[in-house]
């Protein structure tokens, strides 16, 4: 049976992009199957990307990226008590807020200038082994390549239909989001991470800055919103009015986000398989970043080099120079080194217990009632108020550090 | 700002046919329904003793993947749908 490529990408996002766009440059043939009618018609992102990848594979001095993000805030409510904190880098060009639906088509033309072919609206239905290859079944009939890389996100259908995977709801979180019209004159590019904002369930929420328009939404864990009491359709709309955010809104998106963690991350390749970005669970919170585009655009690279020293092996069952790869990156070496913090970031005193216990601290220490305490008498009074331990607070304190 | 007319922003170019299909016999026996909970386009309304579904809200979020504890939503993308402006 004959091939119509060397390379088939499923998924014309970051990954699939950034692996297209690496094939080709080796020499490989590449045709890019996107269900989008444009790339990023499909994708949601919370909306900021570090882009030290994305230097090495494009020069992005002409990037429709949003605004650099020079200021980092934490906001942690709890009920009428808020801690907020800043940190402002004004010269930082280490990350940027981006709108994927006006990032992606420019990197896709990229892609294309340079000899990827982009099939758009084509769906992929499902994938199978068959001599030597991988069939992909497409809504405009079956494609071949030796190579397949998955790029389809984090909903990963090729692993699906290849049955290497299934998806559980508690390594999956739910991100909803708004894009609001920025009121006034333009601001600095902030990201705010938003802690209590989301009542009883697991998750956070989260704001930035772009260039005429706000990106504030929630990313929740899809567990603790099938067994709370909350609707996932109503929680965008619960933080814009509390952070009294009245912009015109302009657009309502959902998307997964996969939530892994290196302990738990999904098989990166199989036979005539490679897999990245989402597809791949790469997430990495350590608490400082929260970070999943980088990683997309990194192992998509690798997955292209891999590609070219896979076929010119001859081999494209042995595909695991792809992991042997992507170890010896960032991709990998980060998801590791974050390893433990991102166990803590999985953890419901995380999320419920440690906020308030902060608030507690802090309300205690700055009020004068006569006798006053140490602050380490406060904090193991009030942790012990909720079943918790200095020791046990030490110890996830070494976790993020 | 009230679900549909949010729903209302964005574009989408409807399919004919839905890309969900419910299993109405194992949706009979579950009483909790977290798929209504877990879908941010209100996809899933409860219907008497089961869930109709709005499929043209769908914001191809993939939720409805792992929505059901017992496995009564059948997903897949659709053809058309959602084109995000701002994503």
């Amino acid at each position: 049976m004959s091939f119509d490529a060397d390379v088939i990408v499923v998924g014309g996002g970051l990954a699939g992009l950034s692996a297209s766009l690496t094939a080709v440059r080796e020499g490989l043939s590449v045709l890019v199957l996107e269900r989008g009618e444009f790339s990023g018609a499909k994708n949601v992102s919370g909306g900021r990307m570090y882009v030290h990848a994305l230097r090495q594979l494009v020069d992005i001095s002409e990037a429709p990226l949003e605004r650099p993000i020079t200021k980092e805030t934490y906001l942690i409510k709890c009920s009428n008590r808020a801690i907020s904190f800043s940190f402002s880098d004004p010269e930082s060009r280490n990350s940027y807020s981006v709108l994927r639906a006006k990032f992606d088509p420019w990197l896709a033309k990229k892609a294309e200038e340079e000899g990827v072919i982009i099939s758009y609206n084509t769906l992929v239905l499902g994938a199978e082994r068959e001599d030597g290859g991988m069939t992909v079944r497409t809504n405009r009939g079956d494609l071949r390549a030796p190579l397949v890389i998955e790029a389809d996100g984090v909903t990963a259908g090729i692993s699906r239909s290849l049955g290497l995977r299934k998806l559980e709801p508690h390594s999956l979180m739910l991100g909803v989001k708004e894009v609001v019209k920025l009121e006034g004159p333009p601001e600095e590019g902030e990201a705010r991470v938003l802690v209590g904002f989301v009542g009883e369930l697991l998750g956070g929420a989260f704001m930035y800055t772009n260039e005429d328009t706000l990106s504030l939404g929630a990313t929740v864990k899809i567990n603790s919103l099938q067994e709370g009491n909350k609707m996932a359709r109503d929680l965008v709309e619960e933080i814009r009015e509390s952070l009294g955010v009245t912009g015109e809104v302009l657009e309502y998106s959902a998307h997964l986000i996969p939530y892994y963690g290196y302990d738990k991350l999904p098989p990166l390749h199989a036979p005539n398989l490679l897999v990245t970005g989402d597809a791949a669970g790469l997430l990495i919170n350590d608490g400082f970043v929260i970070r999943g585009m980088d990683l997309a655009i990194g192992s998509g690279m690798i997955a292209g080099k891999a590609a070219k020293r896979i076929l010119s092996e001859g081999k494209p069952q042995d595909t695991s120079v792809y992991e042997r790869m992507l170890r010896e990156s960032f991709v990998l070496k980060d998801m590791y080194t974050a390893r433990r913090a991102f166990t803590l970031m999985n953890e419901e005193r995380l999320f419920r217990r440690y906020p308030e216990l902060l608030c507690d601290v802090l309300a205690r220490m700055f009020k004068v009632e006569g006798e006053r305490k140490r602050l380490l008498e406060v904090v193991q009074e009030e942790a012990s108020k909720r079943g918790l331990t200095l020791t046990k607070l030490v110890r996830d304190l070494v976790k993020v550090m | 700002m009230d679900l549909l007319k949010r729903l209302g922003l964005n574009k989408y170019n409807v399919d004919k046919k839905s890309h969900i299909k419910v299993n109405l016999e194992i949706c009979r026996t579950c009483k909790e329904k977290p798929c209504i909970k877990v879908c941010p386009a209100g996809t899933y309304e409860r219907s008497g003793d089961v869930i109709e579904v709005h499929y043209e809200r769908c914001l191809e979020c993939g939720a409805a993947l792992v929505a059901c504890p017992f496995n009564a939503i059948e997903f897949q993308f659709p053809e058309g749908g959602i084109s995000y402006r701002y994503g």
